[in-house]
């Protein structure tokens, strides 16, 4: 028996969370996802949990990150990248 | 065209925290907006769509100009707030909650779903929006996604009768 697209599921809006914040989604499923927002508190505050994390670390400039730590970080991405 | 929109209780819209200009005595005044739909643009409910924006405050709104007619909203460039609904206060937020909430046990008990019947009354207190999105996905679970539907239009309906619109 065939479930509806209608709605989304926390996990989905896990995974469209960023789309959502960066208006990349197509309306239907913004639409989706609000929908899911309007009676779900703990999607509320996972998204806004990501949307502090974004607004506050794109604040900070490259120049900002001391030397051993952008060494330590770009080390780390390149492992994630490989794994 | 007539349509309704849900606020905060302070006025301000759900998604986009917009401080909308509330009517007094007469209607709000006039708001203009570019119509993108979900990211700008003045966005409604049709009757049928309030069970899916259920919110503290409703309020009927007039929109103006090209309304975009959206499988779940509306959007349009020019709206104006006409009056606040009063019929959607606390005591028929409990009593459309409570609707919703006998109707997921009926169905789930009927079908045998007992971890779905398990999750309804913990979500109680979490309000109507959630209520009614539990028993519109338990009628889903036993009958598929044209039950979905039947289920919220079923919810369209019982607030259009007790809201009067």
């Amino acid at each position: 028996m065939a479930e509806s697209h209608d709605h989304v599921s926390c996990s989905e809006v896990v995974e469209l969370v960023t789309d959502y914040l960066e208006r990349s989604l197509p309306p239907e499923e913004a639409a989706l996802f609000e929908q899911h927002l309007n009676f779900c508190d703990g999607c509320v505050w996972y998204v806004d949990q990501i949307q502090t994390t974004v607004e506050t670390v794109g604040r900070i400039e490259p120049e900002e990150v001391p030397p051993e730590v952008r060494s330590q970080l770009l080390a780390a991405f390149r492992d994630w990248k490989r794994s | 065209m007539i349509a309704y929109k849900f606020l905060r209780p302070d006025g301000t819209s759900v998604f986009t925290r917009y401080t909308w200009p509330l009517p007094d005595d007469g209607p709000g005044p006039w708001v203009d907006a570019e119509v993108d739909p979900c990211r700008s643009g003045i966005h409604a409910c049709r009757r049928a769509d309030l069970p899916l924006w259920l919110g503290r405050s409703l309020y009927e709104i007039e929109l103006e100009g090209e309304v975009r007619e959206e499988a779940t909203k509306v959007v349009a460039p020019r709206a104006r707030l006409l009056r606040r609904i009063d019929a959607w206060d606390e005591s028929t937020r409990d009593e459309y909650t409570r609707m919703c909430a006998d109707r997921a046990h009926e169905l789930a008990r009927a079908a045998d779903l007992a971890g779905w019947d398990a999750v309804v009354e913990p979500s109680v207190p979490e309000g109507p929006a959630l209520l009614g999105f539990v028993a519109a996905r338990i009628a889903e679970k036993i009958s598929g996604a044209d039950a979905y539907h039947a289920e919220r239009r079923h919810q369209a309906d019982w607030l259009a009768d007790r809201l009067g619109l």
